[in-house]
């Protein structure tokens, strides 16, 4: 039975999930691993590899290009990659799907494309305190090149957004608000649909950085009311290199291409005269598509969709608590933020006396896989007060033995350094 | 912890009580310079006591991983005593130890060096371990 056959109602069981993933079924380097880095990437089930395979050795060729047989099979299996991927997040529309190489190509375009030309100097853009490198400095570049202001919502104690603290949030001054649906540090979740809709009452338009919630958050952007949404394959069982940027089609219609080049153009100009793009979507999609990429990240959504992200979601928010709640029991150990929150399958914390690099390494030669570092947030660490902290974050096919594995790993690194 | 592990007893021994560590400002040094690593927080100053063209003392303050203040102790007392040219020829076998790979052996190593050896199957610590060594040469550059 494959783990995608429970009924619904079941909760998800891991053991079964393994058995969906050959690496950590049978790789060597896999034995006895607890992978507890999946904010960074996850692993992949044996349906996103067999698809990539199928495209190459059964349909691949060019896509939108050719006239013959082979060349519209490969357009019409990349047009439906696009259509599943509207349906997985709810566009209206499969040409409000732009792929992208990932989430950071996906939120570079917005910036270059949409938001720099409307940015006159006083204006502002928002950001949050936890916001990933990804979705900060895109806008800190191109509010420094337009003379406009980059500011900033800062947090709780508790990780949640001071809204109360950001007056200005929807003054006439507000050109975009850029927020991430799950912090990559803290693992808390924004109130979006909230946000979206007052922005949307102020005429403010509201970019989501979606790549830490879409693996296990149901969400569906029409619901949501983004303008624009980003998220990357590879963080939710799909294949590397390849992400979506959503677009409200009006939205869409008023950006511009910030790759030009074959597939995006309808009339070349001669010499400097001005050449006409074509349509949405492929005017953002300059350059030979990726088919394999493609196909793989519509059976990743398959996957998700057939694991049923309500109960994947309960599952990592089940770990996550038990985690949570044992690490605190470790002396010297804080949890971040430091006020109790509702957390979304990442754990961030610190041990006193132990480096997180220290504590990581440690952590690597009992085979738990965690990530130590600023993890590309260091706005968020400064305002902490820190330079790094260790990071456990959980997927499909963790279990509660991974969990154990974790907290007798930081207990050893907390002994080994006292 | 495996015969693998980076942690050898002299690496711990020498981050839980490092050598030549000062808590305040690095006084009197003739030459003081300092090394930081953003990525992981790394920051060390060292600092150079001449005399005669020799190493009399170097001292170092700051923070970091176990790598970094274990290597930046273990630093301090290899460059002790030496000539500045020594003490810059020691650094660069240093940095050809962890840069090279496999291969490169360190000539003369001091015994408590070798506690390092286990780093150089860690690429992504090699700078933690560097730090110090990369600062004491500059410090020595510009005498």
């Amino acid at each position: 039975m494959a783990a995608r056959d429970v009924k619904p109602g079941d909760s998800l069981d891991p053991l079964l999930v393994r058995q969906d993933f050959p690496l950590l079924r049978d790789a060597p380097l896999a034995q006895g691993l607890h992978y507890l880095d999946n904010a960074a990437t996850t692993h992949k089930p044996q349906v996103v590899i067999d698809a990539i395979s199928d495209c190459y050795g059964g349909f691949y060729g060019p896509i939108h290009r050719g006239l013959y047989p082979l060349a519209e099979e490969a357009s019409g299996r990349y047009e439906l990659a696009r259509e599943r991927l509207a349906t997985f997040l709810g566009a209206a529309s499969a040409d409000e799907l732009v792929f992208t190489r990932s989430a950071t190509e996906a939120i570079n375009m917005v910036a270059w494309g949409w938001a720099r030309e409307r940015l006159q100097p006083g204006d502002r853009i928002w950001v949050s305190r936890m916001e990933h490198h990804a979705n900060y400095l895109p806008w800190q570049r191109i509010c420094r090149d337009r003379g406009a202001e980059l500011r900033i919502i800062e947090l709780h104690e508790n990780g949640s957004l001071d809204l109360a603290g950001s007056p200005e949030l929807f003054a006439p001054q507000t050109r975009l608000i850029a927020l991430c649906q799950v912090s990559n540090v803290l693992g808390v979740e924004n109130p979006l649909r909230e946000l979206c809709a007052t922005a949307r009452a102020h005429d403010i338009p509201v970019m989501v950085d979606a790549a830490q919630g879409v693996s296990h958050l149901p969400l569906d952007v029409c619901e949501l009311g983004c303008d624009f949404l980003a998220c990357s394959a590879h963080k939710m069982y799909g294949p590397g290199g390849i992400g979506l940027l959503y677009g409200r089609a009006e939205r869409l219609q008023e950006m511009a291409p910030l790759l030009l080049g074959g597939g995006m153009v309808d009339e070349v100009g001669e010499g400097t005269a001005e050449s006409t793009w074509t349509q949405t979507p492929a005017r953002f999609e300059a350059g030979s598509p990726n088919l394999a990429g493609a196909v793989a990240f519509a059976a990743a959504a398959d996957y998700l969709e057939g694991l049923d992200r309500h109960r994947v979601q309960a599952h990592l928010t089940m770990l996550t608590t038990a985690a949570a709640g044992a690490l605190a029991e470790v002396p010297g150990l804080r949890l971040l933020p430091l006020a109790e929150t509702p957390r979304s399958a990442i754990l961030s914390f610190t041990l006193d006396a132990v480096h997180p690099h220290d504590l990581a390494q440690v952590a690597g030669e009992q085979g738990v896989a965690i990530r130590a570092g600023h993890h590309c947030a260091q706005p968020l660490m400064r305002s902490l007060g820190l330079v790094a902290t260790a990071r456990a974050s959980f997927g499909v096919y963790n279990r509660m033995d991974d969990v154990a594995a974790l907290v007798r790993a930081v207990d050893s690194a907390r002994r080994l350094f006292s | 912890m495996t015969d693998h592990s980076l942690y050898k007893e002299t690496l711990l021994r020498h981050y839980r009580h490092p050598h030549n560590k000062c808590e305040g400002e690095l006084q009197g040094a003739d030459v003081v310079r300092r090394g930081d690593n953003p990525r992981c927080g790394d920051e060390v100053e060292v600092g150079v006591y001449l005399h005669d063209g020799h190493l009399a003392q170097v001292k170092f303050r700051g923070r970091g991983c176990s790598v970094c203040i274990a290597s930046a102790s273990m630093m301090t007392e290899a460059a002790q005593g030496r000539s500045a040219k020594e003490a810059r020829q020691l650094c660069a076998d240093m940095k050809a130890w962890f840069q090279k790979g496999d291969g490169a052996e360190l000539t003369e190593p001091p015994e408590d060096l070798q506690a390092l050896s286990a780093v150089r199957e860690y690429p992504a610590r090699r700078r933690c371990v560097l730090l110090s060594w990369e600062a004491l040469d500059d410090a020595l550059g510009s005498v």
